[in-house]
């Protein structure tokens, strides 16, 4: 099974790589041309360096504050308002990220919910665009990532505490830790796995991000939001270049693995 | 506490010595070249006008809005032909777009299919080859510009020549759309005559504390000025015409290009157009302009129905203005194309109703009534009716003009599959923005243009 649904299709990818085919008619063999295109077409690099800024939206910020979140809910008494939190929290994980790509689109637009929260608070100096922004466009994209997967990051990091056992809290409090002291001694150790998993995840949704560029920007402006997701997605559909697609597809895949390759080899670490 | 993590690790990695053989056999097994090997014929061995009386079923696959024409249209070509069935099937135009490729070519195919380009599909011989049909229902005795787009070459690139693969029931018109009560502050009582006079406006516009121009830059709408610029400057369509149609050789990196470029540039700089234009879509902006917001608003008379119903009365329409006075006009045009894929069966009955639509009165009418597309058509047909000194009115008289100046002219975003999205749209971004300079931006039109070609 796994050989016919993933290693066969994996294959064909590679193999069409070295084609120059339109997805229908004969296909010419290319050599490394779509290799080669890849290395040479600054749009087609460019893309890739947008996914590595990605990254950062997708997974620096969201295991950080979901740490900090979970550690703050820990601490509340187990009620409505711990359970609230973690819904609310949670909420945007279970939206599809085209859903959240449309809402955001509105949230950042020129009489958008941002820009009204920043007149309100008398920052009208800072309101824009966002996506229309050439400097602000790539992190708005990140900022919507960042929501995706915050709540998701937040709720696994609270299970994982759950899991630590309490005894170490009162121990590194007898030792007369303070809160920061207990985050660093006791609940940072005892996350490794969970933080691994939410790296992983992160770091994969931006290196592969496609729904949300594809509808809060697709691209623009300029090409300043282009990720491989999209001009892979436009290579095949639009321009009908499926070994040209292939390539890049195959260097998005190789270039995932070889990011989360440590992100596993940390969590593993005892 | 993990007890699991006690289990020895190394059983859960997969290992390289066994998982090797079992990628390279997933490599072996998809050897040999993708693809088709041979072609199919694209011509039609035997064409017949008549449908037959046996029932049968016309498929017709359509983007979305067109949905309710094409219902119209296909229960007035039942009432003609009782055992005809049209059944009509909506798609979003995008996903359209980027399936019909695979939709034509598997099994299951419609007998009718809306086009954006023809991408491969010629060259592929998906397409069947309606010249056989043109000649039988006399449709080659009709003017043939109407048909220029439509005709690809044996080649399967280069358009306005060649076979005819498609025709549609009315044709997109570009032009530009005014805000009468705001033309009036600014003194405008009726459409500038001349480029210097609308530029002339733009500015009073501007020093009125007016927004002189909407644009949704961030879907292409900047393209449609860039193009009329670029057509004015070159005192002639030829280059661009060229240029569209894949012509070899055809450069449009010229002064005229430049110059167009640096015009567009020049406005945003002046503050001519809205401050988020890249950012806004082509929902948004007719809403906006609708609402008030700016004088005028380049766009295609596909708006006309929408701004005619919000916009209530208050709303104009006007050809982008020549260099002089009695120059030709020129406007940017295309068909809504529908093509047989070859492999329908129901060839003739599709073709029977390619013919129904372009000629008959009722049919004709509701397309401009649904769609605010005019017709084209024989040229003795008579022209479909509209209100007068209404919007869509407008349009369409636009249109006759343009018919008589022979000034039809392709869209820019139509000469390569991806012209529109990887090329137009953020370098006019780019170019709005100051983040390139017209000679740039010339230039980069022209490259992703033969980078395409050599594909």
């Amino acid at each position: 099974m796994y050989g016919v649904f993933v290693l066969y299709p994996l294959g064909q990818s590679v193999q069409f790589s070295f084609y120059e085919w339109d997805g229908i008619g004969p296909a010419t063999p290319a050599g490394l041309d779509n290799w080669r295109a890849i290395f040479t077409e600054p749009e087609l690099l460019g893309s890739v360096i947008h996914a590595f800024v990605l990254i950062f939206f997708y997974t620096v910020l969201p295991v950080g504050l979901g740490l900090v979140a979970a550690s703050l809910i820990r601490e509340l008494r187990v009620g409505t308002f711990n359970t609230t939190a973690r819904v609310v929290l949670f909420i945007p994980q279970v939206l599809p990220p085209v859903a959240a790509g449309i809402a955001w689109t509105w949230m950042f637009s020129t009489d958008g919910l941002v820009n009204q929260a920043l007149g309100a608070v008398g920052l009208e100096s800072l309101t824009r665009a966002w996506l229309g922004d050439f400097t602000f466009a790539l992190p708005a994209v990140g900022v919507i990532g960042f929501w995706l997967s915050f709540g998701f990051c937040t709720v696994l990091l609270l299970s994982g505490i759950g899991k630590i056992d309490p005894s170490l809290y009162e121990a590194a409090r007898l030792d007369g830790a303070g809160r920061v002291a207990e985050f660093f001694a006791v609940t940072l150790p005892g996350l490794r796995g969970e933080i691994a998993v939410c790296a992983t995840i992160g770091t994969i949704a931006a290196l592969a991000s496609f729904d949300v560029v594809q509808i809060a920007t697709q691209g623009g402006p300029g090409y300043q939001t282009m990720v491989p997701g999209v001009e892979i997605y436009r290579l095949t559909f639009l321009e009908q270049r499926i070994g040209q697609a292939s390539a890049l597809a195959v260097l998005l895949a190789a270039l995932v693995l070889l990011v989360i390759w440590p992100i596993q080899r940390l969590g593993r670490h005892e | 506490m993990r007890t699991n993590n006690t289990l020895p690790r190394r059983s859960r990695r997969p290992s390289w010595p066994t998982a090797l053989p079992v990628v390279l056999t997933a490599l072996l097994a998809s050897c040999g070249a993708p693809g088709a090997q041979s072609p199919l014929s694209d011509t039609p061995t035997s064409v017949s006008t008549s449908i037959g009386d046996a029932p049968v079923t016309l498929e017709v696959l359509v983007s979305t809005p067109d949905v309710a024409l094409y219902e119209e249209l296909g229960e007035a070509f039942q009432d003609k032909h009782p055992n005809v069935t049209v059944q009509v099937t909506g798609e979003d135009f995008n996903s359209l777009t980027t399936n019909v490729p695979r939709l034509i070519s598997g099994t299951e195919v419609p007998d009718l299919v809306r086009l954006a380009s023809f991408g491969n599909l010629v060259e592929d011989r998906l397409l069947t080859n309606l010249d056989p049909y043109a000649e039988a229902y006399g449709w080659t005795e009709w003017p043939q510009s109407q048909f220029a787009s439509t005709r690809v070459d044996d080649d399967g690139r280069q358009r306005g020549t060649g076979h005819l693969y498609g025709a549609g029931p009315g044709f997109g018109l570009t032009g530009m759309y005014y805000n009468k009560s705001l033309a009036a502050q600014i003194g405008m009582t009726e459409p500038p005559a001349t480029l210097d006079a609308f530029e002339e406006s733009l500015e009073k516009a501007k020093d009125a504390g007016l927004l002189p121009l909407m644009v949704n830059g961030k879907d292409g709408g900047l393209a449609y000025p860039l193009q009329n610029l670029q057509m004015n400057y070159a005192g002639s369509t030829q280059v661009v015409q060229d240029w569209n149609y894949n012509k070899p050789g055809a450069n449009i990196d010229t002064p005229a290009l430049v110059d167009a470029a640096t015009t567009l540039q020049s406005w945003s700089e002046e503050g001519y157009l809205p401050a988020d234009v890249n950012s806004i879509d082509q929902t948004q902006a007719p809403a906006r302009f609708a609402e008030g917001e700016g004088v005028f608003f380049p766009s295609g008379n596909w708006q006309a129905p929408t701004l005619q119903d919000a916009g209530g009365g208050e709303i104009g329409f006007f050809l982008f203005p020549p260099e002089e006075t009695g120059d030709p006009f020129t406007a940017m045009t295309a068909p809504g194309v529908l093509a047989i894929p070859t492999k329908s069966s129901q060839s003739d009955v599709a073709a029977a109703f390619l013919d129904f639509i372009q000629t008959d009165t009722g049919a004709r009418q509701s397309t401009l009534d649904l769609l605010g597309l005019p017709p084209a058509g024989p040229s003795d047909a008579s022209l479909p009716d509209s209100e007068p000194g209404s919007l869509v009115s407008g349009t369409v008289e636009s249109f006759q003009l343009l018919l008589e100046s022979d000034g039809l002219v392709d869209f820019m975003s139509n000469s390569t599959a991806s012209m529109h999205a990887n090329t137009l749209i953020p370098q006019t971004q780019l170019l709005v923005a100051g983040k390139t300079s017209p000679a740039e931006f010339s230039a980069a039109v022209q490259k992703d243009y033969e980078d395409e070609a050599e594909k």
